[in-house]
């Protein structure tokens, strides 16, 4: 069991809200497939930001491994997703995404 | 050490089971080129499902253990969802072999997909650790994205795949993100370790941890596509090929649910003795969960009324069945969850038929609005009969196994205390679900022969859906049996 100080808020807590609260911003507002992509990693690296923050200060490796498979899930599902805003850029020739308007109730 | 690791590789033999068969398939497809076009993708994988049901009776046998360090539980819970997901895999295959939506495509490499991702179901399903958890889903969520967008010249298809994408990868940060707040005030991954904790510093943490609850619940409400992360549903079911809608519709949930009740009922600390949860006020999460059902059903069934795809309406009809299924949680005990596990059986089957004859109607006018079904009962009397059969059962109508799924769990809400009002909107949501289904009914048997339309169902759709049709009869007569093994199963995690 961890010491009860690893439960008070680190500074770095706050920073990692303010990355995940601009990530999600962006997600919400850009209209461009790429950036909606950047603004997910901007969401990611601070819950990476947070586990390492965690782990460091209680001595305990897990929340590193997690950073790492973070890291390589986050790089296979770009891998993917950009395969897909490929294709339908080839289909439409643009990535914005109010373009992709097909399916409609 | 290494005796360990053997016995423990031993437990978990239906996903080795399932990994053998991958490369076997990737093997098959690099060195033989034909294999894309026949039967043998169809083979392998039937034989993958065969062994895996097998190799789970077997370790089924064993006691209920949590092993690889805390990462994976063997139990009869597992179990229960291992079959489940055996099950879909060898069903979207055997629909998704036979559809005409999917004839130009590479078979094999479905074969891949679909295989893998029941994997990836798998450990959702006996992840006891939140790596294990995220590992799980993210296997699941990426490979149903390049599913969804199979037909990589289909631009609706394409455009779905991206909507899918878009979500799960949203829904997937902020799963994380209560995932890190979670590790941050207990110091821990695993959800022993973090009960334990959350039982002993109960108060001490009002306002974090009900917030990455909300969050992690909010990850995974985009699995079983509950209220609020429904919005997905209906244009990925639309735009993806049917084969693969309906194999999203019944897996992935019955995945996703599986992870919300191990996560839930572990970490909340779940207490036989007053009923309850003991972590952070019972009395209140009861409530938001409730509210979050209500709302999940209602506008699952209020949307699909206006609808004129099929598929688009099974979409929302899927949507307000997860609202049901999550009443189940409230009751907290062997008798409601158990009524979950029944009610995902029961919807297995009667989904996939309903989304089966969609495909099979697609395939043959080209088209899944509802003038497409118009006097199809005539031609194709079995396509008409088991229609019936799975949309009455959907509805829950007497006689059919959807009417003792939701009886179990309406019967356990109204057991359970200030919970009424949820039963009663449970029955009238039933009623708004029976309208739209009797717009298909219609189509189908009452408004006369289309001229002209001599079609006739195939040996092997016909085999399917009379197979699909049923356990949906007989699980609505004969139920006993199968409401023993629910609650055996559910027992374990309790």
């Amino acid at each position: 069991m961890i010491p009860a100080s690893v439960q008070i808020l680190h500074w770095s807590h706050y920073v990692a809200a303010c990355l995940f609260a601009l990530g999600m911003f962006g997600f919400l507002i850009r209209k461009n497939a790429i950036v909606v992509l950047m603004c997910i990693e901007l969401m990611l690296n601070a819950v990476n930001l947070i586990l390492v923050e965690v782990s460091m200060r209680s001595g305990h490796p897990e929340g590193l491994i997690f950073v790492i498979f973070i890291i390589t899930v986050a790089a296979a599902e770009a891998a993917v997703g950009l395969g897909i805003i490929l294709n339908l850029y080839r289909a439409k020739g643009t990535v914005n995404i109010d373009a992709f308007r097909e399916l409609q109730g | 050490m290494n005796g360990e690791i053997v016995q423990n590789l031993k437990l978990l033999s239906p996903e080795l089971v399932l990994v053998f068969f991958l490369v076997v398939l990737f093997t098959v497809d690099s060195i033989w080129e034909q294999t894309r076009k026949n039967f043998v993708p169809l083979a392998v994988v039937f034989a993958a499902c065969l062994l895996g049901t097998v190799a789970t009776c077997w370790v089924s046998k064993t006691a209920p253990t949590v092993f690889f360090s805390g990462l994976v539980a063997n139990d009869n819970f597992s179990a229960f969802f291992r079959y489940v997901f055996l099950f879909s895999c060898a069903a979207g295959m055997y629909l998704a072999f036979g559809s005409k939506e999917l004839e130009k495509q590479n078979r094999m490499e479905f074969a891949l997909l679909i295989v893998c991702v029941t994997f990836g179901m798998s450990l959702m399903a006996i992840s006891t650790h939140l790596l294990m958890l995220y590992i799980g889903i993210e296997t699941v969520s990426i490979l149903s994205f390049v599913m969804a967008g199979f037909k990589s010249e289909d631009l609706r298809a394409s455009e779905a795949s991206f909507k899918y994408f878009i979500f799960g990868a949203f829904a997937s940060a902020l799963m994380l993100y209560g995932f890190s707040l979670l590790y941050g005030l207990t110091g821990s991954l695993q959800y022993g370790e973090i009960a334990q904790y959350v039982q002993a510093n109960l108060g001490n943490m009002p306002y974090l941890l009900p917030l990455s609850l909300i969050l992690v619940y909010s990850g995974l409400a985009y699995k079983i596509s509950a209220f609020p992360m429904h919005f997905w549903t209906p244009d990925v079911y639309e735009g993806a090929p049917t084969p693969v809608a309906s194999f999203f519709s019944v897996a992935p949930k019955a995945a996703g649910l599986a992870a919300i009740l191990r996560f839930f009922l572990d970490i909340l600390s779940y207490d036989a003795a007053s009923g309850s949860w003991k972590a952070i006020g019972g009395e209140q999460l009861v409530s938001v969960v409730a509210v979050l059902s209500a709302i999940t059903m209602t506008v699952g069934n209020l949307s699909a009324i206006g609808q004129n795809s099929v598929k688009r309406m099974l979409a929302y009809s899927s949507i307000a069945h997860v609202g049901y299924m999550l009443m189940g949680i409230l009751t907290l005990d062997t008798f409601g969850l158990g009524a979950i596990l029944f009610y995902i059986i029961a919807y297995c089957a009667m989904n996939f038929g309903a989304f089966w004859v969609v495909s099979i109607v697609a395939d043959l006018k080209g088209s899944d609005r509802l003038d497409a079904f118009r006097g199809l009962g005539w031609s194709m009397p079995i396509l008409g009969v088991t229609m019936v059969i799975f949309l009455a059962s959907l509805a829950g109508i007497p006689m059919f196994s959807g009417f003792i799924g939701k009886m179990l769990i309406f019967g356990a809400i109204v057991k359970t205390p200030g919970l009424l009002w949820l039963a009663v909107l449970g029955v009238l949501n039933s009623v708004v679900s029976l309208y739209y289904y009797a717009k298909i009914l219609r189509e189908l048997w009452l408004e006369g022969r289309e001229p002209g339309t001599a079609s006739e169902l195939s040996i092997y759709h016909g085999v399917a859906l009379v197979g699909l049709a049923i356990p949906t009869v007989v699980l609505g007569l004969w139920f006993a049996p199968v409401i023993h093994f629910v609650e055996r199963s559910i027992a374990t995690i309790l």
